[in-house]
């Protein structure tokens, strides 16, 4: 656990990058630091593992003021992954990665082998242990920069914009990783960053800072979303809060219904019988293929097999109680019958849920339910 | 150290430091003037540039001496003789640097001035130039200094310099003299020296800021290369 | 007779290849002289320059601006004025010498110290280095090539200045130079002159070679990417 008790860092020159910070991270999970540039976020950070020493006040790692311990050693114990990686490129990758067991006395064997160890670890092939980091792409290079401050195996992690050197789709596969990585190691992780999405994606709890070194609000991202603590937060979080903040509502209350839905080897006369202004037809294994409007089955002969009748699109589904409702709803939106298709985790069709079912989940939802949602990490779903 | 001897001496120590100037800033300019173009064909055509450094490193790694030695034949003991010597060595130092200052500017920058219509020569002339300005002018002190230092050594072979005040000094066992040339040449190269730094501002002013750019620092390497 | 024919008169007469004063001897103490002032200066201004390099600030960019300053110093007068004082004493080259060849060693180390990556520095600190591992490990193999390139450089002006040496009496190369210009002989000195640049030219060689062999492998294979 980390603590910050009224720190402040002053500069000769009079600017106050961090001002009366009082702080703490929880163990064991993932806080963001976020706000516009000059926030005074990276230079919280770095005085952690003390690459920025305060002006006042002091900082505890596990209890521990940090100034009492010597630098090198406490930095050996800390994980830091940088913007630009600050890979050594006169070492390979897998020396880069052993890097700090070799520090701490480890036979060089030793430390390489744990070093394809992390290789492995952070999603990346054994063969480029022996290459140089100028041979691996932004995003290899990113992950062998985790990886390095895996080494050791730290309590505490420390990343300073490591996402935000590379393009969307790797930066969105890296920040799937770091999320998962963190579910099995349970690393207290502080991470700087001035995308707001990124905080709320991979963040347990989300510190804001206003421009001149102070926090704004600092709570679970949903909460940040749902009951913002004023203009400023409100204004940094953006448009669409109260759409974003569905992602954090599980499906797994949602009322469906399955008369809509009918295999393709039902005749058009039973389907026509059922009432249903819209069919959705499914293929012998329950999967979907389309929906089928009533009104335009009308000419078409009573005993012709839905699977033989034209379909439109589904759009896309919602894994039931796996999709968080914004999945749905935007299943929703997107169906030409506005009726979400929810399927298992099989891509069987469950049932579907009309727009007015789902407003119903959306109100029961309320306010964000504080620490029940700790825990429950909801995937954004393929479009997000 | 025997005072009395400089006011005695003085026309014979002026004369020899505007000696001295003359074969130290002559071959530097000289120098200039032939890596300009040469530099601009080497930044513009990156094949010849490789077979030309090549040539040049040899060059420079001659020792002035020895590149005095093999003018005589050619230039007899004359001034010519460590003129054109030290031509060669500037030439060595500042072609370089013309190649780095103009591979400096950005490419972003070149293409702006094409896109707003600079013809080749325009461009070269009024955007990439000036802006090789600071790394050229590196490249000019370092000849200008080394030339004038090196032109000392002249007086090996007899031609005129305040290389002179050494050897006399060192025959005559007088100390007093080789002071004074000692001296002498430093202030004058440094001297030298300050007025291109002044003149580097003059033509940059919009280095005036305290930070480098890391691009600029990197050019700057070459500069401390020779 | 041109210069060559001159030398190649000489150097291919067998006679100069024996007894006191011969080619191989002088060339031998000729390396001699080069590369003890060398190696001094190496001990003395790598870890200086490292260090200022690593500390950034004021020093490292007055680094640049003492070095070239440091070109001024004329060796001849240097070596004349320790003659005077000294007399034969081993003192009398070496420090010329070393004095010499620190500035592109210094300047060069400082430089390449300090140019490393601002986030592999960034990085090296943060891994939990020690300001010494810091130094020795990631940012000095790093600027290793810049250093070998001072190194170069030094090299060649303490080949090229050793060849004065023989004017305050020194062997070395520079004695054929000095002796023939003495006697009117210009065989000697072409000679000699050529046996230097040939010298000089393998010093060039050998760095390359060296500068091949400790380049760390991953900035080898960089610089052949770029």
């Amino acid at each position: 656990m980390i603590t910050f008790e009224a720190v402040t860092k002053r500069y000769p020159d009079g600017t106050v990058a961090v001002d009366a910070l009082n702080l703490e991270v929880p163990e064991g999970r993932t806080m963001v630091l976020v706000g516009p540039s000059g926030c005074g976020k990276t230079t919280t950070l770095r005085m952690i593992n003390r690459l920025v020493e305060p002006t006042q006040g002091r900082i505890l790692l596990d209890g521990t003021d940090v100034k009492s311990r010597n630098p090198a050693q406490l930095r050996r114990g800390i994980g830091y992954v940088i913007q630009q990686t600050g890979l050594f490129p006169h070492r390979t990758v897998e020396d880069n990665i052993a890097t700090v067991p070799v520090l701490t006395g480890w036979p060089r064997k030793k430390a390489r082998a744990r070093a394809r160890e992390l290789l492995a670890l952070v999603g990346l092939d054994q063969e480029l242990a022996k290459r140089y980091p100028h041979q691996l792409s932004g995003g290899q290079q990113q992950r062998v920069g985790v990886a390095r401050a895996l080494a050791a195996d730290p309590p505490v992690l420390l990343m300073d914009e490591p996402f935000s050197a590379v393009d969307p789709v790797v930066r969105a596969s890296l920040q799937d990783q770091l999320l998962s990585l963190q579910s099995e190691l349970r690393k207290t992780i502080v991470l700087v960053t001035h995308d707001i999405e990124e905080a709320i994606k991979v963040g347990d709890v989300v510190a804001l800072f206003r421009p001149h070194g102070t926090l704004a609000q600092v709570a679970p991202p949903e909460e940040l979303l749902a009951a913002p603590a004023d203009d400023y937060v409100a204004g940094f979080v953006g448009f669409d809060r109260g759409i974003r903040r569905l992602s954090f509502v599980p499906t797994a209350g949602l009322v469906l219904d399955a008369s809509p839905v009918l295999p393709a080897d039902v005749t058009v006369a039973k389907a026509l019988g059922a009432g249903q202004p819209w069919i959705c037809v499914t293929d012998a294994d329950r999967r979907p293929r389309g929906w089928a409007e009533a009104a335009a089955l009308a000419g078409t002969p009573a005993d012709t097999p839905l699977g033989q009748v034209a379909t439109e699109p589904v759009g896309h589904t919602f894994t039931v109680g796996t999709d968080s409702l914004r999945a749905a709803l935007d299943a929703a939106v997107l169906s030409p019958a506005g009726q979400a298709v929810g399927v298992d985790s099989d891509g069987r069709v469950l049932g579907v849920a009309t727009f007015d079912q789902i407003r119903a989940a959306i109100q029961a939802a309320g306010t964000p339910a504080a620490d029940a949602r700790l825990d429950q990490r909801i995937p954004e779903g393929p479009r997000s | 150290m025997m005072w009395s001897w400089i006011p005695g001496n003085w026309s014979l120590i002026w004369h020899l430091t505007w000696e001295n100037a003359k074969l130290g800033v002559l071959p530097a300019l000289y120098g200039l003037v032939l890596s300009l173009p040469l530099g601009v064909i080497a930044a513009r055509w990156r094949w010849f540039y490789p077979p030309v450094l090549t040539v040049i490193n040899i060059l420079y790694a001659v020792p002035s001496l020895a590149l005095f030695i093999a003018l005589i034949p050619a230039f007899g003991l004359t001034d010519t003789t460590v003129i054109i010597a030290l031509t060669v060595f500037s030439l060595c130092v500042i072609l370089p640097n013309v190649v780095a200052g103009l591979r400096a500017v950005p490419a972003p920058v070149r293409q702006a001035a094409t896109a707003m219509g600079y013809g080749q020569l325009r461009r070269l002339v009024t955007v990439e130039l000036p802006l090789a300005v600071p790394l050229i002018i590196a490249g000019l002190r370092v000849g200008v200094v080394s030339g004038i230092s090196l032109a000392s050594v002249g007086q090996l072979i007899g031609v005129s310099s305040l290389g002179y005040l050494f050897i006399d000094g060192l025959q005559r066992s007088f100390p007093t003299e080789i002071y004074v040339g000692l001296v002498l040449v430093i202030a004058l190269a440094l001297v030298c020296d300050l007025i291109l730094v002044a003149v580097r501002r003059v033509l940059t002013p919009w280095t005036a800021g305290p930070r480098e750019s890391r691009r600029a620092r990197a050019g700057r390497l070459v500069k401390v290369a020779g | 007779m041109s210069f060559f024919n001159w030398a190649w008169d000489w150097v291919t007469t067998d006679a100069n290849w024996h007894g006191e004063d011969s080619i191989p001897q002088q060339v031998l103490a000729h390396l001699g002289y080069s590369a003890l002032p060398l190696l001094i200066a190496a001990v003395i201004a790598i870890p200086v320059g490292a260090a200022i390099g690593h500390r950034g600030g004021k020093a490292a960019v007055a680094v640049s601006n003492i070095a070239n300053a440091w070109r001024s110093i004329p060796t001849l007068g240097l070596l004349t004025l320790l003659a005077v004082f000294l007399g034969f004493s081993p003192l009398t080259w070496l420090l010329p010498l070393v004095v010499l060849a620190i500035p592109p060693i210094l300047a060069n180390t400082a430089e390449g110290v300090a140019g490393v990556d601002p986030g592999v520095r960034d990085a090296a600190a943060g891994v939990g280095m020690t300001t010494w591992q810091q130094v020795a490990r990631v940012e000095v193999p790093i600027a290793m090539p810049l250093i070998l390139v001072g190194l170069r450089t030094s090299a060649i002006f303490v080949v090229a200045t050793a060849t004065i040496a023989a004017y305050i009496g020194l062997g070395g190369l520079g004695r054929f130079i000095i002796d023939g210009l003495d006697s009117n002989q210009y065989g000697p000195v072409a000679g000699g002159a050529l046996l230097v640049v040939v010298l000089a030219v393998i010093v060039l060689a050998l760095f390359a070679g060296l500068t091949w062999l400790l380049t760390p492998a991953g900035l080898r294979k960089q610089a052949k990417t770029e």
